[in-house]
Formats: C-alpha cells, structure tokens, sequence
C-alpha cells in the first residue's frame, strides 16, 4: 500500500524536526569545541614560552620565566604552577588543592584556586623532573553557553514554527478547495448537475483543476441532456399517435360488441401499458431535472402514508392480499407530497404485483435516527442480493417477473424520487420476501428548503 | 351537448386530429395557431369554453388565458401541457383556468371534463350543504349519505368519490378525472384502483335495495345516472 498524504506529512514533518534539532545540536557541540580547542591550544603555547629555548633550565630560571609571563598583558590572566617531582610547589601564581594529571584537563571551583570557577588545564613535565602545569579560565564561555542555547532555541525554533505554521495553513487550504470539489461531486451525485467548483481567479494550480473540472461536468451536463432529451422525446412523441390509436379504438370499440369488442378492449389495455410506461419515463425525466424540489413543501409522512394505505387497502384486499399497516407519526419532511405518494404507490402496487395472492404487504412509517424510514414488505418470491440492483435500473425487469405485468420503471421511479428528496431506496431481505427501505432526511433541515430554492 | 370550441394549439398536425376528434363527438371546432390567432377569434365569435395549450409562439397560453381573466371573460378554460412540467399546473389553475391536463389527451377525456365544467357552473351557485342526485343524498361537510332516506355507511374515499359523482350526476368522470380529484394523484396507477373502490362503492349504495346508480362507460369512465 503506498503512504497516504497524512503519513506523508508525519514522515515530512519528523524528518524535517530531526534534520533541525541535528543541525541544531552538531553546531552548538562544534562551536563549543572550537572554544575549547582554542583555549587548549592558548594555554599550551603560554606553557611553552615557560621553557621555550632551552631545554633544561634550572628551576630558579623557570620560576623567573614565570613571573615574568605573569605579569605580561597578554598572558597575565593565565595561572602557573611548577612542581617538582614530589609534588612540592616550587612557583607559579596558583595553588590548587590537587594534582593535575599530565595533559589536558578540566579545572572546578573544587580546585581551590582563587577566583576560578571553570578552566582548562594543560601539565607537562618541564626541566629536571618538574611538572609545569599553565591554567585558563573559560568562565565567560561557560556563561555565554546559555546564550547560545536561548539563541539556537530561538532561531531553530522560528524556523520549525515558521515551517509547521506554513504546513498548516497549506494543508487547510487544500484540504479547503478539495473539500470543495468533493462537495460539488456530492452534490452531483445527489442530481444537481448545475453544481460547479468555486473558481478564486488566482489563475494557480487549483484554479486551473476546477477550470478544468467545470469544463468536464459542462460537458457531461450538455450530453445528458442530450440524452435526456432523446429519450425524453421519444417518449413524447410516441404519445401523440399512441393516444390517436387509443382513442380511435376506443371509438370502433363503442360501436362493435361480443368478442370483437372484448378483443379491442384488451388492445385498449395494451394502449394503456404503453402509455403508462412513457408517463413514468417522461416523469423519472422530469424528477431528475430536479425542477419538482420548486415545489417542495414541509409535508406529514405519516398522513401521506396513512392515505396511501386507506386507498391501497381494498386493492390488497382485492386481490386476495393480507395488508398490514403501522404508522407512527407525525414525521415531518421536506418534499413534494404528489411526487412521495406516486412512490408509495408505486412500491405498494410493486409487492401486490409481484407476491401471490393469500401472502401478506406490510407498510411501516416511523423514524430511526435522524431519518424518516417507510418500508414496504412482501412475503413473495423476494430479490436475490445480487440481482437487486438490475431490479433499480431502468428497464431493469428481472427474468422472473418479465412474464407479470408491469414496465419495469417502478423502482427505478422510486430511487428517482428518493434521491431528489435527498433520500435512498434499499432492497432488503424480507426473509422471506422483498422489504423496500424508503429513508428520507427528517424536515428539520432547513437546508432542504434551502437547496430547492436555488435555481 | 354539442359546444362550440376553440382549440389553441401551435402543433398543426396534432391540432387537426384532436379538432377532427371533438367534431366526432359533435363538438363545432375552431383551430387557432397561437396566442394573437386566439384573441381574434374570440373577439369576433362566441364560444362555449376553450382548449389552450400552454406553451406556444407569439403569445402563449398563459397570457392568453390572464388578458382573458382581465377582460372579465369567464368563459371555461381548459389547459394542456407537457407531461414533465406538473408546476405550470399549479400556476395555470391560479391563473383562471378552469381545468389542466397533460398532452396528448383524448377528445373523449376533454368532452368529460368540458362537460363537468359546465354543468358544475351551472350549480354551485346552488346551496353546498348538501348536494342530491336522484334519490342520493350527500354531506361533504358531515361525511355523511343516504340513499332513498337510508343512511350509508361510506370509507373517507368512497364518501369523496360519492360526492364527486353526485356533483356531476348525468356527466361521465374519467378514471384521470376521479384519481386528480378524489385522490389528488397526477398519476395514472397500475392497479385498478379507481375500479376497486368503485365496486366497493356500488356495494354499499346498493345494500338496502335500489338499482345500480353508477352507469360504467366502458374505456372512458363512469357516470352517476340523474
């Protein structure tokens, strides 16, 4: 799996801190080395004056040597000692508690040397068997050491915060203008194709993409038109000289009887079929237009259901069907109240259909959550999980029930309403049967209304 | 009934059918183009009610129908519109027409409706408390009816659909007539509802004797004999 942007940004921002906090530290440690190398090397060179050329002096020489250095300008802040072999001080302006071991070496306040707090030491063994060792204080380094880390603190952390601040503000604004396209596609999705990505006019990157993208849904809007249209017209175009057909039978119909009659009357019903299958076309047309939410209004659930149960009840009846129906209500939506009966009706006349006579249609309405749930259930033949979306396409009629009546725009009328209303259709097993889950967002929203306000 | 019509419709092609349809009903029919075409025919004869579709050249139907309404014509007015635009229905019935439905329609459903229009016309002037219809007897506002003196005891819809047909006793009602108005659907549905209450309501208004009120008129509707 490749590393998505937030463990980029982990890895980015802890690289980063690491390689900051290194550099950081290597130059503070490298500048403090340096100090002390030059101190090292400071008092090593005031110790050489000591004995610089001769190799052997006596020790009355080395100690006037000293002296003299130690009353020099330039050399007058260093501290002197000469030892002889055991140890005893022989001369020097210093008398520290202890003895320093040959080289280079710390020196502490314990050491007892007046004055001195830090320094460095350097001892060698000087003349005959004598130890020469020369002293610097480094305490004004030491103070400036807290310094420096306030300064390294300071500009190391100006830096990081200038960094991660400027990741920050990045990163929102382009976790903004994505969220932007992922709510135009959203919206989309949801039916409004007139939904387009906000363009700043900086003409940057992100401009261009949404330029770009708008171009796209342009595009696509301008062929699903198109489509629409065809079919759309189509529809509208057969209707004419179907209804001309219909109402010439209707005519010959009234004049002939028997079989003739009953035969031109079927041929009416045939009329009708067709006639109903190109409403529901032109209707998913007009649903999907999105042009109906201009017409959206607070409506009771509960009572559309309750109607469309009282209306429905001596069909099932009639037709040999069980039907049971719990209503819990108010539930108050937003939407069109035509448009949510015509799917009621539609999922009703869909279970009656498609369920043998002597079986049971249950109709619920109530809420769960946030959402307002009505379900339709049969105890028919039922929808296998994987068939079911067939069953929601257009035309979609599954191989079992193409024998039934029915034009096959029933669900997918249902979903075409559903989504306008900013809701869903579920197939769900009835175990045994089908379950229609009709879910609409409550109507509390005022966003809805919002929405079908816009043009 | 033969009315004297004026069919407003640009489609020249449907246009000649439907007029062609409502003369074979007996209907005297008088096609114009378009709006203006509308206007001048009406001032220069007089004509029992108007079939206007809505969307049309130079003028269309709707402000037809408003300089109509303004002019103080009260004359009925049906609509016709394309299926995918149920919200024009909305603001043509507050405009002033009297009726709306969806293209293409056949004669024999605007002759119903024509016909409903005018008889209604010509009686809601009368009390509404009740309405009667040979020996039925209803009340809209008690949900109440009674046949012959004896009261019948009717479902919500079935007592709608009583009192639409007592409204337009001797007048046909379309299947598309009685689903707008007693079940405010603008759909047709794949049961046979409309039927099914029907019979349901024959049952009941012939309980307690009496023939069959409702005459069905097969492939158009039904009727409630006066």
């Amino acid at each position: 799996m490749r590393p998505g942007l937030r463990g980029l940004t982990i890895g980015f921002v802890g690289a980063f801190l690491v390689a900051t906090a290194g550099t950081g530290v290597a130059s503070y440690r490298l500048a403090l080395g340096t100090i002390e190398r030059l101190v090292d090397r400071r008092i090593e060179n005031v110790s050489a004056l000591v004995d610089a050329d001769g190799a052997r002096f006596a020790p009355s020489r080395l100690v006037a040597r000293i002296d003299a250095l130690a009353s020099r300008r330039d050399t007058g802040d260093i501290g002197f000692l000469l030892t002889d072999a055991d140890g005893t001080r022989i001369g020097g302006n210093i008398a520290p508690v202890r003895r320093f071991l040959q080289g280079f070496s710390d020196v502490t306040r314990d050491d007892g040397i007046a004055g001195l707090s830090a320094g460095r030491a350097y001892t060698r063994r000087v003349g005959d068997g004598m130890t020469l060792t020369t002293i610097a204080e480094t305490e004004p380094f030491d103070g400036y050491r807290g310094t420096r880390w306030r300064i390294y603190l300071f500009g190391f952390g100006s830096i990081v915060a200038i960094v991660l601040g400027g990741l920050v503000i990045f990163t929102m604004t382009i976790a903004r203008r994505f969220a932007d396209v992922r709510l135009t596609v959203e919206a989309i999705i949801a039916g409004d194709m007139q939904r387009r990505v906000a363009v700043t006019g900086s003409t940057d990157e992100f401009d261009r993409q949404a330029q770009a993208f708008n171009r796209m849904l342009d595009r696509i809007a301008e062929l699903m038109e198109g489509l629409r249209n065809v079919s759309g017209d189509v529809a509208h175009d057969l209707r004419a000289p179907l209804a001309r057909l219909r109402s010439r039978l209707t005519t010959i119909a009234a004049r002939s009887s028997g079989a003739t009659r009953d035969g031109i009357e079927q041929a009416i019903g045939e009329c009708d079929a067709i006639l109903g299958m190109f409403a529901a076309m032109l209707r998913i047309a007009e649903v999907e237009t999105g042009r109906r939410t201009a017409g959206f209004a607070r409506i009771d659930l509960a009572a559309l259901v309750g109607d469309v149960a009282e209306a429905m009840a001596p069909v099932a009846e009639d037709g040999g069907h069980g039907f049971a129906v719990t209503v819990r209500g108010p539930i108050g939506i937003v939407g069109d109240a035509r448009l949510i009966t015509q799917a009621l009706v539609n999922g009703v006349e869909n279970a009656l259909r498609h369920t043998p006579a002597g079986t049971r249609v249950t109709l619920t309405a109530g809420i769960e959550g946030n959402r307002a749930i009505v379900t339709i259930g049969d105890s028919g033949p039922g929808i296998p999980a994987e068939q079911r979306d067939v069953a929601l396409r257009r035309f979609g009629r599954l191989e079992a029930s193409r024998h039934r009546p029915g034009h096959g725009l029933g669900l997918p009328l249902i979903v075409a309403i559903m989504r306008l209303h900013g809701g869903t259709l579920r197939l769900e097993d009835g175990e045994p049967g089908l379950v229609l889950g009709l879910a609409f967002p409550l109507g509390s929203a005022d966003q809805n209304l919002t929405d079908a306000s816009r043009p | 009934m033969t009315l004297s019509l004026l069919l407003v419709e640009d489609d020249a092609a449907y246009a000649e059918t439907l007029a062609e349809e409502l003369r074979a009903i007996g209907h005297r029919t008088t096609i114009a183009a378009h709006g203006r075409a509308a206007l001048t025919a009406i001032n220069e004869a007089a004509f029992d009610a108007i079939i206007l579709d809505r969307m049309m050249p130079r003028l269309d139907g709707m402000s037809v129908l408003q300089t109509l309404r303004a002019g103080g014509m009260t004359l009925p007015v049906i609509m016709l519109t394309a299926l995918s635009a149920s919200q024009d229905k909305v603001e043509g019935l507050e405009a002033g027409a009297d009726d709306y439905v969806v293209k293409p329609v056949a004669a024999i459903e605007l002759h119903a409706r024509l016909t409903a229009i005018l008889r209604g016309r010509g009686w809601t002037n009368a009390s509404a408390d009740t309405l009667q219809a040979g020996d039925i007897v209803v009340s809209p506002a008690t949900f109440r009816a009674w046949r012959a003196g004896h009261p019948i005891d009717l479902a919500k819809l079935e007592l709608k659909l009583l009192v639409e047909f007592v409204r337009n006793s001797g007048a046909v009602l379309t299947r598309a007539m009685l689903l707008e108005r007693v079940w405010g659907y603008d759909f047709v549905p794949d049961t046979n509802l409309v039927d099914v209450h029907i019979r349901r309501l024959r049952i009941k208004l012939t309980e307690a004797g009496g023939e069959d009120p409702i005459r069905t008129v097969r492939g158009v509707g039904y009727m409630l004999r006066e």
